[in-house]
């Protein structure tokens, strides 16, 4: 293998697969990228058996051929080398780059060892614009377990049914639902993406691309631009989510979201919880008011923020967090509460749009 | 004429016949219709005594159930299919969901 290419593009490449090496403890040769020059193209390539990252850069090729390379070593060379066209030659399983008047040599692993990430031909796609879909990941992807116990609650459920699209993540104490619709759609697709996967697609998906997905029973895979990513489904039955949502409340308010998220911001830095790590946050719904009144042995906090108000008064506790995440996501500048006391989950959406919506559990205490 | 007598004897005897089993029939008609009459009263009779006590026992089963649930849920454990008598960590929708609706 021969290549000339220069060092920035040397490192789009890297940088874009190597979120796919495992940082556990693998096989070793998952701890390398894989490196392919053919057709002009050079891929790039790296895998944890659940998920793998490809991509490719136009390059001048003298020599096909294909090495794996350590990531860790490898990205770091790449980071370090200077702004200058890089010549990368491979000697068997080795590699030698030259840059300016000079050369480093990288041992690497033998190609063959490369688990061969499995195509999915599919002559009928999904096709939809990325930026509707960056949009869906960012406004679910933060309700996901991050706790494996169950597997299922550490993906997000992608269902495309025809023209509807909709994306639902829970760990059980909240849940995210977006909808959307990718006109003229007849395909449809189920699966559960792993939290993870979501997260590259969202790292890596430029808003401008088209995405393209491709599936079989237990895999999907994500292409746009020059990048693809390959995902295992995850196994099992995605909680019937429809029934966790609350089709009726006590009290319905309409805030400020900005507001009310800087002063839960604030209240919380009283309230670290070192033991449970979660920031509790209490606050009283009443007279057209949301009020925070709380203190610790680090201070005291006094806030109210008017607010809309249609039903009986409230107080409640929450992990701060669970009202920062969704704060921080929904678009529109009033957010709609919805409430039944101080032990039903409270439900958030944005204002006239019944695309999103979120809900989560107070603290009982 | 003997044997045109003895023909139309043969059909009065089978008209008698026909009668007879007629009239048996209308007793037999007569006699469902009174026990059709006799359980529905005792169905009546069952339903308002026993059906109040059951309906009034399954609610109290139904109930006990709940707050057996409730309890269990209250003191730290799942009662949803999801994760059901597994340890609660905080809280849960489907749990929450579960004792809602019943
Ligand atoms: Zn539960």
């Amino acid at each position: 293998m021969e290549i000339l290419c220069s060092r920035e593009d040397f490192l789009t490449g890297v940088n874009t697969v190597q979120r796919a090496v495992p940082t556990k403890n693998t096989l070793p040769i998952l701890q390398g990228i894989k490196l392919k020059a053919s057709d002009n193209k050079l891929w790039f390539e790296a895998t944890d058996l659940e998920l793998s990252i490809r991509c490719y850069l136009p390059v001048t090729i003298h020599g096909e051929g294909e090495v794996v390379l350590p990531a860790k070593l490898f990205s770091e060379i790449v980071r370090k080398l200077p702004d200058s066209d890089l010549k990368i030659v491979s000697d068997d399983h080795n590699v030698n780059i030259y840059y300016n008047n000079s050369n480093f040599a990288v041992n690497g692993f033998d190609p063959e060892e490369f688990p061969e990430i499995a195509e999915i031909t599919s002559e009928d796609p999904i096709v939809l614009p990325s930026a509707l879909f960056k949009d869906m990941i960012k406004q679910t992807i933060f309700a996901c377990a991050v706790d494996e116990s169950r597997p299922v609650f550490t993906g997000l459920l992608l269902h495309i049914d025809k023209e509807n699209i909709l994306l639902i993540a829970t760990d059980t104490h909240r849940l995210a639902f977006t909808s959307s619709v990718i006109p003229g759609n007849e395909k449809e697709f189920k699966g559960i993406i792993p939290a993870k996967t979501m997260n590259e697609i969202y790292r890596l998906l430029d808003d401008e691309e088209v995405l393209t997905i491709k599936y079989n029973k237990s895999r999907v895979i994500f292409e746009f631009g020059s990048v693809q990513i390959l995902t295992r489904l995850i196994e099992g039955q995605f909680p019937n989510y429809k029934q966790v949502i609350p089709q009726s409340c006590n009290t319905k308010i309409l805030v400020d979201g900005k507001k009310f998220l800087d002063t839960v911001e604030r209240a919380s830095l009283l309230s670290r919880d070192n033991y449970l790590k979660t920031n509790t946050v209490r606050f009283s719904v009443e007279n057209s008011a949301i009020i925070i009144n709380q203190h610790s042995e680090m201070g005291k906090i006094s806030e109210q923020i008017e607010i809309e108000q249609e039903g009986e008064d409230f107080t409640i506790s929450f992990n701060a967090k669970y009202i920062t995440d969704v704060l921080k996501v929904i678009n529109t500048e009033q957010v709609i509460m919805e409430a039944s006391g101080s032990y039903s989950p409270v439900v958030f959406r944005p204002v006239s749009d019944d695309s999103y919506l979120y809900l989560a559990l107070p603290l009982r205490n | 004429m003997g044997q045109l007598y003895q023909a139309i004897s043969e059909v009065e005897e089978n008209i008698a016949k026909l009668l007879n089993e007629v009239r048996s029939l209308k007793q037999y008609v007569e006699y469902l219709e009174e026990e059709n009459v006799k359980l529905k009263r005792q169905l009546c009779a069952v339903s308002e005594a026993d059906t109040a006590r059951v309906q009034k026992n399954a609610a109290r089963i139904q109930k006990e159930a709940q707050e057996n649930l409730e309890k269990l849920y209250n003191e730290g454990f799942h009662v949803c299919h999801i994760y059901f008598g597994e340890p609660l960590e905080g809280s849960c929708l489907f749990c929450n969901a579960f004792l809602r609706k019943d």
